[in-house]
């Protein structure tokens, strides 16, 4: 049951952290009428990602293992890109709020307002496709016949379900956090963080196209500390649903990570610095 | 609206992508589940049991083709099942994230060759491995009978190339053995890494028994002591014949010295009988091997040899260097002549990048031998890398080329 429900907490842990501080922000900033473009990018990504869960499942065609790596890198990198657009158009629309340009910053925004959905849409779809096969393979536990030792059960369904749950309640519990907080530091603390996050999606889709054998090095590490945090236990757990921090990480997930981070996060810092020069940022002293 | 915009057209491209990806991106069969070929069973769908401490396989043979695993969970920690590659190295194909009491399914095309099976409960280490064989089959690709004469050729070629090799590291090993025995340390250690030149020439090979290799090859940092394992080969006497870099060492005794050479000299014997078997015993080496294991000679050099760790006590890697490139070449050189009929850009390519990466090499050439790997500055090893890794890009595409 735990095993089950921590891999559900952790697919779910990193989608529902992006959508609900999405959430959050468009709350906060007053853009309520957006929502409705967020929730449809969730619902969007979650029935394609059930229904070819289904067809690959049942249907008579599945997933080569290269196409699933391809496949799973690929959206991630394509999800680093959004997120990572998604964090500056928050830091220039925040800009705006209380000047008087408001109108002309929402009408810039109008485009931002789309890739809305999309941003939903990947950060709910890039782990979507394994959830679904997990999620039907789950199904099919509670249904089969015995196989060998194995019994039918529905355990397996349960604890991924509430493992997601979980992920659901506690992006939920961000969102009520963050809802208390005001803008400028609930921006300036969520950039940062999604920007860490976004650097383990980056890192991560490397490392499937390393192991779909497209790019190399899958066996040259730059670090392996799985004995201190075992992948399944559940710290290791929060820390790859969050920040997908992988244990056993190869030299070009590292370096990626780093090529990511450590600008983009110096530019995202810059721009925030600039907009309060007046206060000492304690709260960018976080890294 | 002015226009539309730009992000809504994002949008509708990411949402067709999300559609439609998983359809172009190569689908394949899923191999029928036992039910309509109940006679005999499918001899391409297999079920794997991974247990805490097991990874049961219905077959350790398939034939070639599209092979599925169904791999069901029946311990209590999340599990992962591969399909390694015969170097160990190369994933083929992985089911992550199978829950306890779950059964998930691995979809892979596997052409004729050894592979190997891992079961990863905890999704740590090694895993739990054992061969796997996959059977020449009629559903493989035919080849065209030109094709056929450069590939038996080459299988030929690469055989003779690999007993011969064995045959050296045995006479060389036996001498070794003699002289390190018999305490003539200055003698043994000028020979020791002439005579792990065969070996590292073939260490593909000699890896892929899984037996063997760990009893003679094994690095001090590789072996569990605190799960009880013993270390013992090639490494454990060059630590006693270098003891200058380890701190508070104790020799080995002689009666000690005799036990670790007499058991090195085993396994090598054992390793050469398998090599030169004949018969129905008789190792195969089918196209795409050679072509992986000039690939996983080449990542030996990358992940060992630049590093220095291979020779911790010695530090003769540039030996090693020499001698994986050596093989890598040679088994490419093998399947040169078919790749040239399907990509001749990628034969040339290949044949320029071995060239710049043997004239690095050359230049840290001392007399019968190579500078030592404490001699090298980081400038060194650097250029060494840039050139490995320039090969290694394309050298990549090997397998594919030739199989196609
Ligand atoms: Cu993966």
């Amino acid at each position: 049951m735990l095993a089950n429900l921590l891999i559900g907490l952790r697919e779910g842990l990193e989608a529902a952290l992006v959508v609900s501080i999405l959430v959050a922000y468009l709350v906060k900033s007053e853009r309520r009428e957006l929502l409705p473009r967020i929730w449809a990018g969730v619902g969007i990504a979650v029935a394609v990602a059930l229904a070819f869960g289904a067809a690959l499942t049942f249907g008579p065609r599945g997933l080569t293992f290269e196409a699933q790596e391809a496949i799973g890198g690929t959206l991630s990198i394509v999800a680093v890109a959004f997120v990572t657009w998604m964090i500056f158009w928050m830091s220039t629309a925040a800009r705006g709020l209380g000047a008087e340009l408001r109108g002309q910053i929402d009408k810039a925004a109008e485009g931002g307002r789309w890739s809305l959905v999309v941003v939903a849409m990947l950060a709910v779809g890039r782990e979507g496709l394994e959830t679904a096969l997990f999620l039907w393979a789950a199904t099919q536990a509670g249904t089969r016949d015995t196989v060998g030792s194995v019994t039918p059960t529905w355990e397996p369904l349960v604890g991924a379900m509430l493992g997601i749950l979980v992920a659901v309640a506690l992006g939920y519990l961000i969102y009520r956090g963050a809802i208390r907080l005001n803008l400028t530091v609930f921006f300036t603390w969520t950039g940062a963080f999604l920007i860490l996050v976004a650097g383990g999606v980056l890192a991560y889709g490397l490392h499937d196209l390393q192991e779909a054998g497209i790019l190399p090095g899958l066996h040259n590490l730059a670090f392996d500390v799985s004995d201190a945090i075992p992948p399944s236990s559940w710290y290791g757990t929060l820390l790859k649903g969050v920040f997908n921090f992988s244990p056993a990480t190869t030299w070009l997930e590292a370096t990626a990570w780093v090529l990511y981070v450590v600008p983009v996060g110096a530019l995202f810092l810059l721009r925030t610095r600039s907009t309060r020069p007046a206060r000492p940022s304690r709260q960018l002293q976080e890294h | 609206m002015r226009k539309t915009p730009i992000a809504a057209r994002t949008l509708v491209a990411s949402v067709t992508a999300l559609a439609v990806v998983p359809m172009l991106a190569a689908c394949t069969e899923n191999a029928s589940s036992g039910e309509d070929g109940k006679k005999g069973g499918d001899a391409r769908t297999l079920s794997v049991g991974s247990s805490a401490d097991a990874c049961e396989l219905s077959a350790t043979k398939a034939p070639a083709g599209t092979l599925s695993f169904d791999v069901t969970n029946t311990g209590s920690d999340v599990t992962e099942f591969y399909l390694l590659g015969a170097d160990g190295l190369r994933i083929v194909g992985e089911v992550e994230n199978i829950g306890p009491n779950l059964t998930k399914k691995l979809t892979v095309n596997a052409p004729e060759g050894d592979y190997f099976t891992a079961c990863k409960p905890g999704m740590v280490g090694e895993g739990i491995r054992a061969p796997f064989t996959v059977t020449h089959s009629e559903q493989e690709q035919q080849v065209s009978a030109s094709d056929q004469e450069l590939i038996d050729q080459a299988q030929a070629n690469y055989r003779a190339y690999v007993q011969d090799q064995s045959a050296q590291l045995l006479e060389k090993t036996k001498e070794f053995v003699q002289l390190y025995e018999g305490g003539k340390d200055d003698e043994a250690r000028g020979l020791y890494p002439v005579a792990r030149e065969h070996w590292e020439r073939i260490e593909t090979v000699a890896e892929s028994f899984g037996d063997l290799d760990p009893k003679t090859d094994a690095r001090e940092a590789d072996v569990d002591f605190a799960a009880g394992e013993k270390w013992a080969g090639w490494h454990r006497i060059e630590k006693d014949l270098w003891p200058q870099g380890a701190k508070g060492y104790t020799a080995l005794k002689p009666a000690e010295r005799t036990t670790y050479g007499d058991d090195l000299l085993a396994n090598v014997t054992e390793l050469d009988k398998r090599i030169q078997a004949t018969g129905p015993d008789a190792l195969t080496y089918p196209i795409d091997a050679i072509a992986n294991g000039s690939i996983g000679l080449l990542e030996e050099v990358a992940n060992g040899k630049i590093t220095g760790e291979e020779e911790a006590w010695s530090h003769t890697d540039l030996w090693d260097f020499q001698a994986n490139v050596d093989g890598a070449r040679v088994a490419y050189e093998g399947v040169q002549g078919l790749l040239e009929a399907k990509d001749p850009a990628l034969a040339e390519e290949l044949t320029a990048k071995f060239d710049a990466l043997q004239a690095v090499l050359d230049q840290y050439r001392d007399g019968d031998g190579f500078v030592l790997y404490t001699a090298l500055e980081p400038a060194d090893t650097k250029k060494m890398t840039d050139a490995v890794n320039a090969l290694s890009e394309p050298l990549s595409k090997l397998t594919a080329a030739v199989t196609s």
